[in-house]
């Protein structure tokens, strides 16, 4: 496997090149299956556009001038709306369907009364040249009229009423005495000028017309109808929609008509550039499985109102309607605190910058590649799949750092060389049916576990059984190495043609995924098998409740998962039901190689899987999850340790799990090994005293090694590299000496003291950066 | 070769001794590189056997740091 030394050339940041993640289309495409943007379905059917769902979050706060601040913002007569409104927001929302739909109107009005109103004309604001003209009394030129004057047109204001108030209650007759004395108010302090008592006729309006630039004027004065997008009639005058209209309509045509009037006072034509307007249809989701239904806090009586806090009572039921499904079982999106549309377009800018920063990275890499979103998500978002890609992505482009994986690249390539065993059984040599295919971290974590299981398969399957110790190439599919994935594959389907192709065995979901996916033969699950020929003799029966984790390469495989909980059945276990189980499994840090690029982001995942049943024991059928719960502090073990009865115990250290499959393979090869049908051994990883020298690492060193992911071979060549040359540093403050060497892309340093018996090694570190002498 | 800046300098106090040549470490010009990337820096080195000594403090601490910024160039 000679290529592979290319793989670990370190990239060169000035020499990549371009290549599209996604095209426009089908960046869109994925994009648009999130609707987390999606309006809230009040505010998707409120023309005024209200943010309905802040309107009443900031009502549940008792934060009631801004709640009513919003509601001046979106029309200049916000009492005459409130009460005047029929409020399809109600009927569109969601709580509708349990219990009662928010009383949305009621706390509209009761914010008008609780809330202090706007302070202020705000900044100084100049008048506008183009002059406006507003003809004849109705709701919808008194709207029009304050909106101008709003944005400081000189308007004036043509009525036949003979003063404010019966010019108000011509308009909307359905106040109260009170609310009819504060929109009195309201049309008083505008900046407009009020003809009362004019003798309106369409001789008056063409008489004055001439004098203005934007025109509007009241339905009845209308020839025929206006534009229905626009308003605007033939004549250039402004009209509502329709006659007496009902009053949410009239002032949504209020609205529509000022945006035609901005439009024509800037010389452009109001058909074009008016923006979003009106309703929406919102695709929002909204997960309604687990609300509480309620039913409305009632008003004192009819025409009553809420007070201060029977109105944040009744806003407290508005559940504040959000599509964050993905968000509950994902540690990842959680902590970037990013919903995948806007992280799909984050990480797709970035694999397009050229020369700069790629600020996504850490992101990219960060997830677990689970799939557990693309189950989640009501529309199937798979953010694992374009992280995949976007890791891809950078790889080709070369923009991909090798250092973010190289260990476990590095890992995988030990698994398939030197860790590497294809063993046929002697006697066997003409041909096994099966191959069982432990897969890397069940030889490096429960070594005897897989021995046991072999020696049990090979003693109760008919036909043969050999045994592949190796890895299924899932690292170089993780960390987006197409052509590193390509020759393991090549490697992989040799080594099974050279067995004759028999039928693997996979013990863990991910290997049996990957092998099945890449089209490496055909793969069946040992737990499947386990059951057909019956579980081992004598397994224990375990009195226990426990949490069965579900592992992510098993994540569709419903038939893994149930074989998996049958065993466990029959095995004595009671499994306690968990949230995230099944097909909605949450990762435990081992995927997509998180552990390798972002270890706090690992640890947390691992933490979240059991945070629900901190105390409870849990079992695995997954050889990785069982390490990283094991090393989150969680008992767990996995079905093979309880199938064959030998606990692994605590987990082992990256240098431990490498000695470990050398070891396991020796097992193997010493009990099973037949004649030169073996793969030849590698070279192994040489000990201290196979290379002539004596030493001893501290407790301390290990730990400080494990986290650093230095491996005691790593410190071995350090050393052996000093024996040769002496070269070292001595520290006269600490009395350690200090040794280096390059090895690949990393320089190791290692902190020893030498006695008599051989070296002491303290404490290691490493860096990729070169250094020599000027 | 034009006079160029350090980005980095570690004072030696006669404290580090070569192994090999047993002689104290003196700070020297060195350069780090790193993905085609070089900075000049001043690091305790060997006056005959040229051995440059980085410190752990250093690799863990800014040469780190400065490997992540490249590695995300
Ligand atoms: S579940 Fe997540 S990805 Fe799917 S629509 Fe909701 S927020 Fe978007
Ligand atoms: S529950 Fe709240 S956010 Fe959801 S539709 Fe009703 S008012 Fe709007
Ligand atoms: S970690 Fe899993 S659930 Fe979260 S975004 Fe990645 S693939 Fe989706
Ligand atoms: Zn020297």
């Amino acid at each position: 496997m000679g290529v592979m030394k290319e793989h670990f050339k370190e990239r060169n940041t000035r020499d990549y090149h371009q290549k599209r993640l996604f095209t426009k289309e089908e960046l869109e495409e994925r994009e648009s299956l999130c609707v987390h943007e999606q309006s809230p379905f009040c505010s998707a059917a409120c023309p005024m556009k209200l943010d309905v769902r802040d309107f009443v979050r900031r009502m549940a706060a008792k934060d009631f001038t801004g709640a009513r601040a919003m509601l001046e913002r979106i029309s200049p007569f916000p009492e005459i709306l409130a009460h005047g409104c029929s409020h399809p927001c109600e009927a569109a929302c969601r709580m509708g369907e349990a219990g009662e739909s928010i009383a949305i109107a009621d706390l509209e009005r009761v914010a008008m009364f609780l809330g202090a109103p706007k302070k202020g004309k705000g900044l100084l604001k100049f008048k506008k040249k183009k002059r406006a003209a507003v003809f004849g009394g109705e709701l919808f030129t008194l709207v029009v009229a304050a909106q101008l004057a709003d944005k400081s047109y000189p308007v004036e204001f043509y009525v036949e009423a003979g003063d404010a108030e019966s010019l108000l209650k011509q308009c909307a007759p359905f106040l109260s005495e009170e609310i009819l004395a504060s929109a009195v108010r309201r049309l008083q302090s505008m900046d407009m000028k009020i003809f009362y008592g004019t003798d309106l006729s369409s001789a008056f309006v063409e008489e004055k017309r001439g004098a203005f630039d934007l025109l509007c004027a009241a339905g009845y004065l209308a020839k025929e109808s206006p534009d229905a997008d626009t308003l605007l009639g033939k004549d250039g005058i402004l009209y509502p929609s329709e006659e007496g209209g009902e009053c949410l309509r009239t002032f949504y045509d209020a609205r529509r008509a000022s945006v035609s009037a901005d439009r024509l006072a800037q010389g452009l034509d109001p058909s074009t550039m008016r923006g979003e307007e009106g309703t929406v249809t919102s695709r929002l989701y909204t997960n309604m499985g687990q609300v509480e239904p309620s039913k409305r806090i009632p008003l004192r009586g009819e025409g009553e109102a809420y007070d201060g806090e029977k109105a944040a009572e009744e806003a407290v039921r508005c559940i504040q309607c959000v599509c964050e499904e993905c968000l509950k079982g994902c540690t990842y999106l959680r902590h970037f605190a990013k919903h995948p549309r806007i992280l799909t377009r984050e990480i797709y800018n970035n694999t397009g910058i050229i020369m700069g920063d790629h600020m996504m990275n850490k992101a990219m890499n960060s997830c677990s590649l689970c799939g557990q979103c693309a189950v989640t998500c009501p529309n199937g978002y798979d953010m694992g799949e374009i992280c995949r890609l976007a890791r891809e992505n950078m790889v080709d482009t070369g923009k991909m750092s090798l250092a973010v994986h190289e260990f476990a690249l590095q890992d995988m390539l030990f698994s398939n060389t030197e860790g590497f065993l294809s063993c046929v059984p002697k006697g066997q040599e003409q041909g096994c049916r099966y191959v069982f295919f432990p897969g890397c971290q069940a030889g490096a974590v429960a070594s005897e576990a897989v021995l046991r299981a072999y020696r049990d398969l090979a003693g109760r399957l008919d036909g043969g059984v050999a045994l592949m110790l190796g890895c299924c190439g899932a690292i170089a599919k993780w960390a987006g190495r197409r052509e590193l994935l390509n020759e393991q594959k090549d490697f992989l389907r040799q080594e099974f043609g050279k067995l004759g192709s028999p039928v693997i065995l996979a013990a863990c979901p991910t290997c049996r995924k990957t092998l099945e996916e890449e089209g490496l033969g055909q793969v069946k699950s040992l737990w499947e098998t386990l059951l057909e020929i019956g579980l081992p003799e004598g397994s224990a029966c375990h009195e226990e409740k426990v949490v069965l984790h579900d592992a992510c390469g098993a994540r569709n495989d419903q038939k893994m998962r149930q074989d998996v909980r049958e065993i466990a059945g029959r095995l004595g276990f009671r499994l306690l039901p968990a949230e995230w189980e099944g097909e909605k499994t949450s990762c435990c840090g081992y995927g997509g190689l998180v552990a390798y690029a972002n270890r706090e982001m690992a640890a947390e995942m691992a933490e979240d899987c059991r945070k629900e049943f901190p105390d409870a024991p849990y079992i695995t059928y997954c050889m990785a999850c069982r390490d990283r719960l094991a090393r989150q502090g969680a008992q767990s073990m996995h079905l093979l340790e309880l199938l064959y009865e030998c606990p692994a115990g605590t987990p082992p250290d990256i240098s431990e799990k490498r000695r470990n499959r050398l070891l396991l393979r020796e097992t193997i090869l010493r009990e099973f090994g037949g004649g030169d049908d073996m793969s030849p051994a590698g070279n192994g990883c040489a000990s201290p005293e196979e290379m002539g020298f004596r030493a001893v690492i501290t407790e301390e060193a290990r730990r400080q090694m494990d986290d650093r992911m230095i491996l005691d071979t790593d410190v071995w060549k350090v050393m052996g590299h000093y024996r040769d040359t002496g070269e070292a540093v001595l520290d006269q403050r600490t009395g350690l000496l200090i040794a280096r060497l390059r090895i690949g892309n990393v320089t190791f340093w290692v902190k020893f003291t030498e006695d008599g018996a051989g070296y002491i090694i303290r404490g290691a570190y490493s860096h990729r950066m070169l250094v020599r002498t000027r | 070769m034009a006079e160029t800046k350090s980005y980095y300098t570690i004072e030696t106090d006669g404290t580090l001794l070569c192994q090999k040549c047993k002689v104290p470490l003196e700070k020297a010009d060195a350069v780090f590189s790193y993905l085609e990337n070089a900075f000049p820096v001043e690091l305790p080195v060997c006056p005959k056997c040229g051995f440059v000594y980085v410190p752990e403090e250093l690799a863990l601490g800014k040469v780190l740091s400065v490997e992540k910024v490249l590695e995300d160039k």
